[in-house]
Parts: structure tokens; sequence; C-alpha cells
């Protein structure tokens, strides 16, 4: 049966390969890519290189799913978190890729295509995240973002399947790891990195004779992974660990979440390390200084939110006394070349646009690799952004690369900063100014990476 | 006897499941349409498809993604039609299905995940499956003498204890669950014999034909058809009607002589079951699970499944089960239609223009481009209409999806004279 029907199979593929060529040579190069997906470019490149003249058709552009010579349309998928407990983030991550394309489509696009985003909100549910991939795979050529860590893990074999590109939203440590990141392009200082700097930064910079640590997390590759990362940069700073919270905090339990607001307060720790959600750590932070704690808080970037600084928020001053956080884009303040871009958009000033755009930059990059060389099939996109040498933010972010060794590639600069209540009130900064831009402490510039800081088993 | 259709001149015929003609056809057209539908969408790697026609009107239902949304519906319905045994017949309300649905989940995954770090023991198909049902059941009828003993919304509360209690320890269990916000991977639908490399039948895979969904949603509606069968069995033997019984009264019917306890341990026990199947199904078919998943949410969303479909009803079950998980897709493509009608222009537009917000300083109730201006998200959206649909069906349809469906019927039946 088998063997049968896969000659039948040929049989039908070769058919469809035989009628795509028997047609007449101006228009049938796209549509013979698109039915016979199996062995796309090659098929179209030889049949129909001789029969054409140079100057009609310069290059063959092999195509399968998500670009549309014809339409002039090249669509991308962003599987985001719009609604869940990052929603007020990665909004404006996609409001702010969503400008970027809209400004690189009013400039001609990709080589004249224009670039749509196919958005689905999954609410950072796993079986959602699931669910929308298989709804828009057919459409998209790559994913512009995919939020969420066991999400990205959850469709990873998929990826790899459909040779679909994907760029994580989600700074897990294991993206940088070859043996995981075949269909991903990692950016920014993983969490395990981005807390050693920032850890590095303020011990070495910012405090004087700070000697505890507090370190609590959520359960989970992210806050595991920074957990991981500030117990190193712990014990490379000489500081006792005197709460140890990693995957304590469990945002639907309210006492889990007191139980650690006293962890910290008792410990009276000279830093309190705190890797959440903007919702719970804002709750840790109120019950910790009910508490009497006055130690010096800080976070990787999800944990902080503008929101802490609004002029009406109650915990706008004490934030903003004790608060010092690590993230991987440069602040609105630090970036004037791009306020133009976001405010013609219509958009509030906000610091998050910059990790929607640094993500479109990068697949811009792939896009354009692709193009040149005349394979945008996914595969081909694949192949072309893996081949990126450097890719550039003109100031947002540090360059990334997406060849050569994971130690050698692996991104050990970021940002440290500190609220910003005055200007966020004024209007003139999105929450947050920088003390620290493309920052790399010690340990992290020598740490050697040869996989994830933290493993996510199974 | 033929043409007379409610005249039955047995009791077999009167209580055999397709009782009328018209029943037999119109379901025996249902499920050859429902059989066919992968068919005609074909594989999805390599575009080959066996019949090369498309269903019309329906037609669009056979693409990879709507496939995988119907395998979805189909695990659904199991679960559902478990808890309309113990909600719409036996008349206990639960809020635990999600309880159940995680144990059967990991009872899967430990039997039937591949060894590693993570506890597996690589077993197929045929153990971990009915495991995955005998395990939750088990500790049903464990923790039901507690249930029983309470009624209304003593018992909701008894159940919701066991949800919060499932999720702490599931969110501990490292070992076997993977851990909070990790979770673990269980891709292992492919039926084997026993270990061999080669299975016997491979769903994970495109084949000649058929695309992985398309194999995946034919495994769930075999599993379904059987479940549905054994539950529409259930409900008219004996212990089906000390179920009903018990809901209509449950003095009245212990006095009739049925036994209160046994027959509410019973229920409990076979919606278990039921749950626990569902969420093994639920958990191998889309290959990666967090504890988080078997939540409050699920069990509320399943109680919706019951009483938007017509609790105690069969087949207003399985409709409630196709209805709440294509609603999401309906809202969405809905919402991309009435966009697509403003950007043309014309009549629709005037409507659609204060409904859809299609850019930043454009008001409307659904945003297309959330976080930029106010407005709901689809997903958002889609949540509210959830709500008014429970509220709408509680106070005007008690009786459901299957209540409407009985109308038509029965304005058709007496066509063309229907007063």
């Amino acid at each position: 049966m088998r063997a049968k029907s896969r000659w039948l199979a040929l049989l039908l593929v070769l058919g469809l390969v035989l009628v795509a060529c028997g047609g007449d040579s101006g228009t049938t190069d796209t549509t013979a890519a698109t039915t016979t997906t199996e062995a796309p470019g090659d098929t179209t490149a030889t049949t129909e290189a001789p029969d054409d003249d140079d100057e009609e058709a310069p290059m063959e552009i092999a195509t399968d799913f998500g670009v549309d010579l014809d339409a002039g349309v090249i669509r991308v998928g962003m599987l985001s978190d719009l609604t869940g407990p990052f929603g007020p983030l990665v909004s404006a991550i996609v409001a702010g890729a969503q400008a970027y394309w809209d400004d690189v489509n009013a400039n001609g696009g990709i080589e004249g295509l224009q670039v749509e985003l196919v958005v689905r909100d999954t609410v950072y549910v796993v079986d959602n995240h699931i669910q929308f991939y298989n709804e828009i795979k057919d459409d998209v050529v790559a994913l512009g973002h995919s939020t969420g860590s066991p999400h990205t893990v959850a469709l990873n074999a998929d990826l790899i399947a459909d040779g679909m590109l994907a760029i994580p939203l989600t700074w897990y440590s294991g993206w940088s790891d070859s043996s995981m990141n075949s269909n991903l392009l990692s950016h920014g200082t993983p969490y395990c990195i981005e807390a050693m700097n920032t850890i590095g930064y303020l011990t070495t910079e910012h405090l004087d004779g700070a000697s505890t640590i507090a370190i609590a997390s959520l359960p989970g590759d992210y806050g595991q992974d920074s957990a991981a990362g500030a117990k190193l940069a712990a014990e490379a700073a000489g500081l006792e660990i005197v709460y140890d919270g990693e995957g304590a905090i469990i945002p639907t339990d309210e006492s889990a979440i007191t139980s650690v607001a006293n962890g910290i307060a008792d410990s009276g720790a000279d830093i309190a390390w705190v890797a959440t959600t903007p919702g719970t750590f804002s709750a840790i932070f109120g019950q910790a200084l009910a508490a009497g704690y006055q130690g010096t808080w800080s976070g990787p970037s999800p944990s902080y939110s503008p929101a802490y600084v609004a002029p009406d928020s109650p915990i706008k001053d004490a934030i903003a006394a004790s608060f010092v956080g690590g993230t991987y884009t440069a602040s609105w303040v630090d970036s004037p070349q791009w306020h133009d871009l976001i405010l013609d958009a219509g958009l509030p000033v906000s610091d998050y646009y910059f990790e929607g755009i640094i993500e479109a930059k990068i697949l811009e990059a792939a896009l354009r690799q692709a193009y040149a060389n005349g394979d945008m099939t996914r595969q081909g996109v694949l192949d072309a952004a893996k081949s990126l040498e450097s890719v550039t933010f003109d100031g947002l972010g540090p360059d990334e690369s997406y060849v050569g060794a994971d130690n050698d590639r692996l991104q050990r600069q970021g940002y440290i900063y500190v609220p910003d209540p005055e200007g966020l009130a004024a209007g003139t900064s999105g929450g947050r100014v920088d003390v620290a831009s493309l920052y790399t402490s010690d340990l992290a510039a020598n740490y050697e990476f040869t996989g994830a800081c933290y493993t996510l088993a199974g | 006897m033929r043409g007379r259709p409610l005249l039955y001149t047995s009791y077999e015929s009167d209580q055999s499941m397709l009782n009328t003609t018209t029943k037999k056809v119109v379901l025996g057209a249902f499920l050859a349409f429902l059989v066919l539908l992968p068919f005609t969408g074909g594989a999805a790697s390599s575009g080959d498809r066996l019949f090369d026609f498309s269903i019309p009107f329906v037609g669009f239902l056979s693409s990879n993604d709507y496939l995988q949304l119907l395998a979805t519906v189909c695990v659904f319905a199991i679960g559902a039609l478990g808890l309309n045994l113990l909600t719409g017949v036996a008349g206990q309300v639960s809020l635990g299905h999600s309880f159940f649905m995680g144990v059967g989940a990991y009872t899967a995954v430990w039997l039937g995940a591949p060894e590693g770090p993570l506890l597996g023991m690589g077993l197929p198909i045929w153990i971990w499956l009915p495991a995955a049902g005998i395990v939750p059941a088990v500790i049903g009828l464990i923790v039901g003498p507690t249930a029983v003993r309470v009624r209304g919304l003593y018992l909701a509360i008894v159940t919701l204890g066991l949800v919060f209690i499932g999720e702490y320890v599931f969110r501990n269990w490292r070992s076997l669950t993977g851990g909070s916000q990790a979770g673990r991977s269980f891709q292992e639908l492919d039926i084997r014999l026993w270990k061999e490399e080669v299975p016997l039948i491979e769903i994970s895979q495109d084949g000649p034909w058929l695309s992985t969904n398309g194999k995946a949603f034919l495994m769930m509606l075999v599993v379904l058809a059987i479940f549905t069968v054994l539950a529409k069995n259930l409900q008219r033997s004996r212990a089906g009607r000390a179920f009903q019984a018990i809901r209509d009264r449950d003095v009245a019917a212990e006095v009739m002589g049925v036994n209160e306890f046994r027959y509410k341990l019973l229920a409990f026990g076979i919606s278990s079951f039921y749950a626990g199947i569902a969420g093994a199904l639920l958990t191998a078919f889309l290959g990666r699970t967090i504890p988080e998943r078997w939540d409050l949410i699920l069990a509320v969303q399943f109680i919706a499944i019951i009483l938007i479909g017509g609790a105690g009803t069969v087949s207003g079950t399985l409709m409630g089960a196709a209805f709440v998980i294509m609603l999401p897709r309906v809202v969405q493509n809905f919402t991309e239609w009435l966009k697509g009608a403003i950007d043309e222009g014309g009549f629709i537009s005037v409507i659609a223009d204060p409904i859809v917000a299609t850019s930043a300083n454009d008001t409307g109730i659904i945003n297309t481009l959330p976080g930029v201006g106010p407005g709901l998200s689809v997903l958002q959206a889609n949540q509210v209409l959830y709500g008014l649909l429970i509220i709408g069906f509680l106070i005007f349809e008690p009786l459901g999806l299957y209540g409407i469906w009985l109308r038509i019927r029965n304005y058709w039946k007496g066509w063309p004279f229907t007063y």
C-alpha cells in the first residue's frame, strides 16, 4: 500500500511540475514555485532560465509560503501575549514593530514588497500558541516573534519541521545554544547574563559595601534562568544569599507572594533581585516595604513597568529611590533618532517600542538577504537569517551576529537603568533613564557559555 | 409501520438510539462528511489529495488548521460528555473537571513519555490511554465519598478545592510535570504495539494523503464516537435513570429504592474517567502541557460547554463543544471580514466602523491593533461574548443549543402546517 501510494504521489508531483512548466513562460514562474513545495526553487530556476530573456526577468525569486510576488506582499506572523501577564509590554512591542514596518513599507518595502504583520493574541497560553501557529503558518514566511519560552519550546519541533524562522520574544539563555536554536534568532542579553550585568553594576558602581542578596523568581525558564545568573553573580561579587526564593513566586497564589515579600523583608538583604511579572513585582515590593524592607531593588526587564512611576502610582517615590534594573534596549531618552518614527505613528512615549523595532530589523535583514539570494521560501529566509554576520540597530541595542561559535556570539552587552518619574510625568521619557549603556560586568565578560544556565527539563 | 414517525411497536425501537429513519440518514451523512473531510484537505507538506475535490460551503474546514481545531473540538467533547453525565444527567455541579483532566494527562505522560530526565516509561498508547481514564476514575472514587455527602453549592466548593490542590501538586511535582511555567513535551499519538521504532500507525507525520492534523482528527473522531455511544447507552440504562432520579429529587429517588450514595459515586467515577481520557488526548495532541493548564478557567469552560449546549443531552454537549471551541475563530474571522469591509467601503463599512478600530486614532469596540488605542482585543471580545452567551442561554434558552435544535426540528416536522 505504502509503496503504491508513494508512486502515486510521485506521479502527481511530476504531473504538477509538467503542468507548471507547460504554460507560457511569462507567468508560470511563481505558480510553479508555489505548487511544488517539495523542491521549490530548483525546479523553476533550471526550467525557466533558458527560456527567458535576461532583461525581462532579471532574477528568479523562489517562494512558497507567505510571500506573494504578484501582489507584492510578504506576510510575517506574530504570536504575541497582548492580554496576558505581559500584555502591556508586548502590545507596545507589537506597536513598535508595526510602526517600523509601516516606515519600511512607505520607503519601498523589501525590494518593493510590502510587509504585512499577522498578529495573534496567545494570552501567554501554550495551547493558544500552538493553535494560532497552525492557523497562520501557511500564510506567513517567518515569525516576527514568538512570546514565551515554554511556548516557543512547544513550537520548536514544528518550526524545524516547517523550516520556519522565529524570533523568540524571551531571553532564555537556551536560545543562544545552537542545539536548541536551529530555527531561532536570539537577541539581547539572556536573562542569566542580564542578572550578572545588573548585579555586577550594583556592587561595583552603585552601592558601597553590599554584602547580602535576596533572590526571588517565578518558576520556569524566565525566572529561574534569571535566578541562576543572579546566584553566579552573587558568588562572584562575594554576596551572601540570605533569602533564596527561586521559583517561589506563583502569580495566582497570594499567599506565595506574601511569603516571598516577608522572606525578603526578614532577610534584610542589601539587594533584592526579583524576576517576575510587573503585577506580582509591585505586590511583593509593596508588601516588603510595608514590612520595613529598605534595601535596593533590582530585577530583569520584565519585572519593571513604567506604571510604577506614573504620577498616580502609590509606590512612585519608593521605586524611584530604590530600584536599578537591567534591560536589552536603549531607553527613549537616549534614542532621539527614533522619536519621529514613533510619534508620527500616533503612539505615546514608551521605551518598549524599541524591542519591536529590533525584532523587525533582524527580520528585515534576513528578508533582504533572502531576496538577494533569490530564495524567499521559508527555508530560504531561515538560511539567509542564519548567515547574517552582523545586524546593527542604529543605537537601539548591541549588534548581533548569527554565525560562529555559541560562546563567541553570546550577547553580553546590556543596559542598566533607573526609574524616571519626572520624565514620565513630563512626557519626555518612557519612565526610565539609562545609567550604563552597552554595559558588561567582569563576570559576564568572562563567562564561558556551554549551554542554558537553567535547563528546561523535558 | 413506515411513514408513522412517532409510532413505536416495541420497547426496543422506542429506546433505540436512532429511533427514526431521518436520524439514521442525517447522522450517517454527517459522519461520512466528517470522515471524508480530512481526505479532501490532503497532506500539508505535499498537497497530494486522495479526492481531488472540495466539499461545497464547508470545504475550507479541510485545511490543516481547521482540522486541528476540529480535533480539539472532539477532545473537548469527550471531556464535556463526562461532565454532562455528572452535572447534566446526575445533577451534581462539579468545578473540579480540570483536576481530573490534569490527573489523566499526567498519568498518560508518566506511562507514555519516553524515558529521560523526567518520569516516563515509554509505553504504547493502548496502555497509557485507558490508564489515563482509570487513574482519575479511581481518584474520583476516593474523593467521591466526601463530595457526595454534600450537594449544590457545597459540592461546587468541594470540587473547586480539588482544582487548587491539583494545581499545587502539578506545579511542584517537577520530576513529572516539568514544573510551573516550564511544563514538558508529550507527543505520543502514534499507535505502537510495544516500544518499536516504527509505529504501526503513524499520526505524528504527514502521510501520502492525510496531514498530521487530519490523522489526529480522525483518531479523535473515532474515540469520540465510542465515548458518545457509551454515554448515550449509559443514559438510557438503569444507572442513567437512577442519575436522573437523583438529579430531579434525591430524597424521592432514595424513597424509590435508588441507592443515592452508590450512584452519585458511580457518576463521579465515570465522569472522571471521561475527563482523564480528554486530558490525556489533549496533551498528546498539542504536544506540550504546563501545570497551569489545568486550572479553574478550563473547568468553567466545560461548564459553559454544557450550559450552552444544553445540560443533560448528549447531542447538545457535542454541539456545545463545537460552539465553544470554534467561537474564538468565528469572532476572529468576523473581525477580519469587517476590517476588509471597512477598507472596501460601502454599506457594511458604515455598520462595521464603530465595531472595529483599524488605526491608532480610530475608536471601535474591537481593536485590531491591540495596545495602540482603546478597545478590546479580538480575544477579549470573544470572552465578553462568551459571558453574554452563557447569561443569554440561561435566561432565554435553558435547553441550550439542543433546545434551539429541538424547536427547529419540530418546526420542520409539522411543515407546512406549523402553528
